[in-house]
């Protein structure tokens, strides 16, 4: 680390006046913050098991620390299943990665060209490392389905409900006031001058079991104080559950809610949202088809309540002009899922696409990739995901890949000129 | 060592080991079918007098998605079968695949003596009454018929247990059934079903006369003709198409119903598109005759009589330009309606299939000349087959009569026996040199230089047989479990003769030939795992989502070198181990230091290729998943699994930069690379979890458990020196830290 002629004096200056800095830039820590990450990601695969990869991600990675139980069915799982083991989580071990290796960038790396391969891979590791927080804190997904013929202009999120009064007075417009799933989950009461009534919201959960109880029965979980639609209707007991993270949990958000005109009560009702589409609920029961739009009159005008998953509207809509989904030939193995679509845009601009495996449509900061297909019903359903830091990654790729290069030229250079200088000897 | 020449009688031990691995990896040998010269030599020519096999093998067939010779067919159903790529007959004398299946097609009864099937598990025997010990684990479908029945309900019974609650017993009960139905399946390819109709729906008075007749009719297409002659007649006369006319109705529905059967239970598409038909697809017997169900059987119960009928008529009436845009029409438009589905589909069968596809006609002829063993008549009919065939076929036969060769050289099967060959020969050299007399290490020298050349021999028959499969595929080396063991073991192969090059200590010729090995004998277990390889295709298609040679070639490939450099170093790390022990045995102090310093900087280098590749890899995987489901990263059990990897190696490299891991330490971090390796190559697939779970199998559980507790034992062992360490010692004890 000593003895370079370049520079000789920036490295131990450095160290110097950052004397602080050199516990934390240690090569021990570095291995010990490794060693907890690899026991961090095994556990957290495991996990994935129980409580699926959202579950896991949200224990584990995007934690300061996940609490693990060995698994039951494990040997010895009887034993040892009840002890809780805390795990570091993901934004404690990357975050201190990021200060080790800055501190290391400041108290250990020498500045020089010929170790200037080591510094690009350490920094697009950094760049890797706060890419992950970045998308972690800012990725939206969502989906879009499209029945073939029709157009959308809307998506759907993935997780999370939004409690929608919609005003269909009047025939040709619908007016649409939503309240968010981050305001449900706050309760209180919420007001807008949109809105011919306050709502309180009384109670707010992510996934719900709910019954339909005979008539001489009252419910006496979360819908007893309901007093107005559907779930009054048809007698329906709801009981808070607590929400399934894996990939095929099937969450129904419910919400009891009361709507004041003034401070006088006009009654308390209560929604759930079906995670595959509210259209569901007439399928279920023809009882609950309401839970669509659960009519509201007030001040003459006809308004619905329904509690589904939140929309985004966007400025353009697509159409579904086909879908493909081809196998091979005597077997179960698709080879194509394709979605031909129309983008229309403002101003009657059109543009036509295919939709396809490993490659999506990309159009206003937004990604739509083919995710779900069915070809009996003629729908498609595509995964859209906004990612602003989608290029963090790129760029640290290029810097690793430079500082590899680098190394790796040094290295070629040096066994080179080794080599030349033996050929020289033997002459 | 000295400088000495090697003796004369060791330069006939070289050369009789180089030239017993020639034999072994090319030239012909009992253990495989063809050899490297049959590449060279064009098709087998037979006398007259015998049956063709060889050519029949050649007649291309689509399975599985992909256009193949019946060779391929036959050696991979077997497998799946019995686990060889050969049955056996009543005296336990193998039986070429091709034979077998030659006399499932065309002669069952023979077939149904053969030994096929692979029962293994003393519960499955107990049900047919058999025991191991007697009679052995091999039984041919007679033997096992009369407990069909008891043998679906119990795998029915197993279905429905959930796939990580069954035990050995449901698996290998349902792998027997599957097995029974993949047999059942080829014996009715090219030979329908026997008829049954029902007593209650059809007046058998009226099928019997149409039905094929032993003694009337030459062969099965007479009754295909019949069959023909009604249609035709239909077409001409459409009113005839109405409610209650059983007379004609009646007959048309039992053999439409009964031919769209039998496409169920055909296992491979004999005829290629038909002349003229473009994008056009293969096609089996049934569907030639009248075309394929739109849905499911039980969708029938859904349909309108009236409007059937009506429907139907008015197809049926249409003209002959006009019926394919109707018929298409509805199955673009109308795909919720079984009524109209069904009616397009009926509408084909009477109008638009024509006459019988000679193929049917050649595939029948073959029957009776191959059980009267009329060798001349079996012969030419082949030949024509295979004419119109590879006609009608087009540029989709291209690859076939490599395949077919390439099958029976079986290059994996030979490099393996390769390696093992090399691996005793390394580890003898190693016990000759510890007697390093002059003479004895001139022995041990020409020991590792036959292993090093053996090593280069073996290797190009592995990446043959690795080429070859990219040729026949037409893709990247690596596009499923097994292959990626292939290329594993080929990767570290390839690193350790270049290893050896510069260092020729043996030791990476012993670990490369223990990882080559090793490789190809999971590979081997995978191909035979049946639900990993239902078919025993180990080219099977690639799903849409992989369907890219882009990245199949680059992230795919790059992941699975960084897989087999860590084992690499891992074994190198066992190779430490192992000497160190030896050494403590033998108390020889020797060359101790300076074999630890190559070995420190063989594992270092290598770690550094590992961190390099399965970076790259991972980093590539990201981009992969960026660009086709739009997250870099997204915490799936596989892309974790290959992060794993990737900090591990930084660990070992680091450790090292850091003074902490000196010889010892670098060798059981990198023993423990195996166990990171291992746990990511098939530990992730067993969770079933997320996007990667592509290769589910639980039965590598228990092979996957010993292989991280002998890693773990190793370790142990590097740390646990003293135990050899004799009190008595008087040598200084060798240090290693």
């Amino acid at each position: 680390m000593t003895g370079k002629k370049t520079r000789p004096s920036s490295l131990s200056e450095r160290r110097k006046r950052f004397a602080w800095l050199i516990p934390l830039a240690d090569l021990r820590l570095t291995l010990t913050l490794l060693s907890f990450s690899m026991i961090l990601i095994f556990v957290a695969t495991l996990e994935q098991v129980r409580i699926g990869i959202r579950g896991a991600q949200a224990e584990f990675f995007e934690s300061l620390y996940g609490i693990w139980h060995y698994p039951e069915q494990f040997w010895g799982g009887g034993l040892l299943n009840p002890v809780p083991i805390p795990i570091p989580g993901g934004y404690l071990l990357g975050g201190l990665l990021i200060l080790n290796l800055l501190a290391a960038f400041v108290t250990r790396f020498q500045w020089t060209g010929k170790k200037m391969g080591i510094q690009f891979i350490h920094l697009g590791i950094i760049m890797l490392l706060i890419g992950q927080l970045a998308t972690q804190a800012m990725q939206e997904e969502s989906r879009m389905q499209i029945n073939k013929g029709e157009s959308k202009s809307y998506l759907e999120r993935f997780h999370g409900v939004e409690l929608a009064f919609i005003d269909v007075t009047d025939p040709d417009t619908e007016q649409v006031v939503s309240l968010s799933q981050n305001l449900l989950e706050q309760g209180g009461l919420h007001y807008t001058k949109d809105l011919p009534f306050k709502v309180r919201i009384l109670e707010f959960g992510p996934n719900c079991e709910f019954n339909s109880l005979p008539p001489a029965r009252q419910p006496t979980g979360t819908s007893a104080v309901v007093n107005r639609g559907v779930i009054q209707s048809a007698n329906l007991d709801i009981r808070p559950k607590p929400e399934d993270f894996s990939s095929e949990g099937m969450n129904f958000g419910y919400v009891v809610f009361e709507l004041l005109d003034g401070s006088e009560s006009m009654g308390t009702w209560a929604a759930i949202s079906h995670p595959a589409g509210n259209h569901w609920w007439a399928q279920i029961n023809p009882k609950m088809g309401d839970l669509a739009f659960q009519p509201i009159r007030t001040g003459g005008r006809l308004w619905g309540a329904t509690l589904r998953p939140e929309r985004e509207y966007l400025p353009y809509s697509i159409e579904l002009l086909g879908i493909a989904n081809e196998f091979y030939q005597g077997t179960e193995v698709p080879f194509n899922f394709e979605s031909e679509i129309l983008l229309k845009m403002d101003g009657n601009q059109t543009r036509r696409a295919l939709v396809y495996m490993n490659t999506p449509l990309r159009h206003d900061g937004k990604t739509f990739y083919q995710y779900q297909m069915n070809k009996a019903a003629d729908y498609t359903v595509f995964q859209v995901v906004r990612n602003p830091s989608w290029l963090v990654p790129y760029v640290a790729c290029i810097l690793v890949s430079i500082g590899l290069l680098w190394q790796f030229s040094f290295h070629l250079a040096r066994f080179l000129h080794k080599n030349s200088g033996k050929t020289h000897e033997a002459a | 060592m000295t400088e000495n020449k090697p003796s004369l009688r060791l330069k006939i031990l070289g050369l009789v080991l180089i030239l017993s691995g020639v034999y072994f990896v090319f030239l012909p040998n009992k253990y495989t079918a063809l050899s490297i010269i049959d590449f060279f030599k064009g098709e087998k020519i037979t006398a007259e007098e015998t049956i063709n096999l060889d050519a029949f093998s050649r007649i291309p067939v689509l399975r599985g998605g992909r256009v193949k010779p019946i060779d391929s067919v036959a050696r991979n159903t077997l497998l799946v079968l019995r686990n060889k790529r050969t049955a056996l007959d009543e005296n336990g004398t193998e039986v070429p695949a091709v034979k077998w299946l030659a006399d499932l097609l065309f002669d069952p009864e023979r077939a149904d003596n053969l030994k096929t099937f692979l029962i293994d598990h003393d519960q499955v025997l107990g049900m047919i009454g058999k025991k191991l010990t007697r009679d052995g684990k091999y039984f041919s479908y007679n033997e096992i018929e009369p407990f069909v029945e008891e043998i679906e309900r119990s795998a029915q019974e197993a279905g429905k247990i959930e796939r990580e609650h069954r035990n050995y017993f449901h698996q290998n009960v349902t792998e027997l059934y599957h097995g029974l139905i993949l047999y059942r399946n080829l014996k009715t390819t090219l030979t329908p079903p026997p008829h049954a109709p029902s007593s209650s729906v059809h007046d058998h008075s009226q099928l019997e006369p149409m039905f094929f007749n032993e003694e009337k009719d030459t062969a099965r297409t007479d009754e295909y003709r019949r069959f023909r002659d009604l249609t035709a007649e239909i077409a001409q006369k459409t009113e005839e198409i109405k409610m209650g006319n059983s007379e004609v109705l009646g007959p048309l529905m039992y053999f439409i119903d009964y031919y769209a059967r039998f496409n169920l239970f055909a296992e491979f598409f004999p005829l290629p598109p038909e002349p003229g038909e473009t994008g056009g697809k293969w096609r089996k017997i049934g569907e030639s005759l009248v075309g394929s169900e739109p849905l499911d059987s039980k969708q029938k119960a859904e349909i309108d009589p009236a409007r059937f009928i009506s429907t139907a008529r008015a197809l049926v009436a249409s003209p002959d330009v006009e019926l394919p845009a109707k018929i298409s029409s509805i199955r673009q438009n109308l795909k919720m309606d079984p009524t109209a589905l069904f009616a397009a589909q009926y509408a084909e069968a009477i109008k638009l299939r024509k006459g019988i596809d000679p193929i049917i006609e050649l595939y029948e002829k073959l029957g009776p000349s191959y059980r009267a063993k009329d060798a001349k008549a079996f012969n030419q009919t082949v030949a024509r087959t295979r004419t119109i065939v590879n006609e009608r076929a087009g540029e989709e036969i291209s690859t076939l009569a490599f395949e077919k060769t390439y099958n029976g050289y079986e290059p994996f099967y030979r490099s393996s026996i390769g390696y093992l060959w090399i691996f005793l020969i390394a580890c003898s050299s190693w016990l000759v040199s510890v007697f390093s007399k002059s003479e004895r290490g001139n022995a041990a020298r020409t020991l590792v230089n036959c292993a090093y050349l053996l090593t280069g021999l073996a290797l190009i028959a592995h990446t043959f047989g690795l080429a070859g499969r990219m040729y026949i595929e037409g893709r990247p080396p690596v596009t499923n479990l097994y292959s990626s063991a292939l290329f594993i073991s080929w990767g570290a192969v390839l690193l350790c003769f270049l290893t050896e090059k510069f260092l020729r200590l043996g030791i990476a010729s012993a670990m490369g030939s223990l990882i080559g090995f090793g490789g190809l004998v999971v590979a081997h277990n995978l191909s035979i795992d049946s639900s990993l390889n239902p078919s025993g295709d180990t080219m099977e298609m690639m799903r849409a989502v992989l369907d890219s040679n882009f990245w199949l070639a680059t992230h795919v490939v790059t992941i699975t070198i960084g897989y087999s450099t860590t084992f690499l170093a891992g074994f190198l790390g066992i190779a430490w181990v192992i000497s160190m022990l030896f050494r403590r045995l033998v108390r020889t102090t020797g060359q101790g230091r300076d074999l630890d310093r190559k070995l420190v900087s063989m594992i270092f280098g290598i770690t550094c290729f590992s961190l390099f590749f399965s970076l790259v890899g991972t980093v590539l995987g990201g981009i992969w998943a960026d660009q086709s489901w739009g997250r870099f990263w997204g915490w799936d059990a596989k892309e974790n699994g290959a992060l794993l990897i990737v900090i591990w190696n930084a660990i070992i490299l680091h450790a090292r930069w850091a003074g902490i891991a000196k010889v010892r330490g670098l060798s059981a971090l990198a023993i423990f690379g195996n166990v990171v390796t291992a746990w990511s190559w098939f530990g992730t697939n067993m969770l079933g979890v997320g996007l990667h779970s592509y290769g589910f199998m639980d039965k590598a559980f228990a092979p996957l458990m010993i292989f991280i507790c002998s890693q773990v034992a190793i370790i142990a062992l590097a740390y646990a020196p003293t135990l050899f360490a004799l009190p008595k010692s008087k040598k200084t004890p060798y240090p290693v830290d």
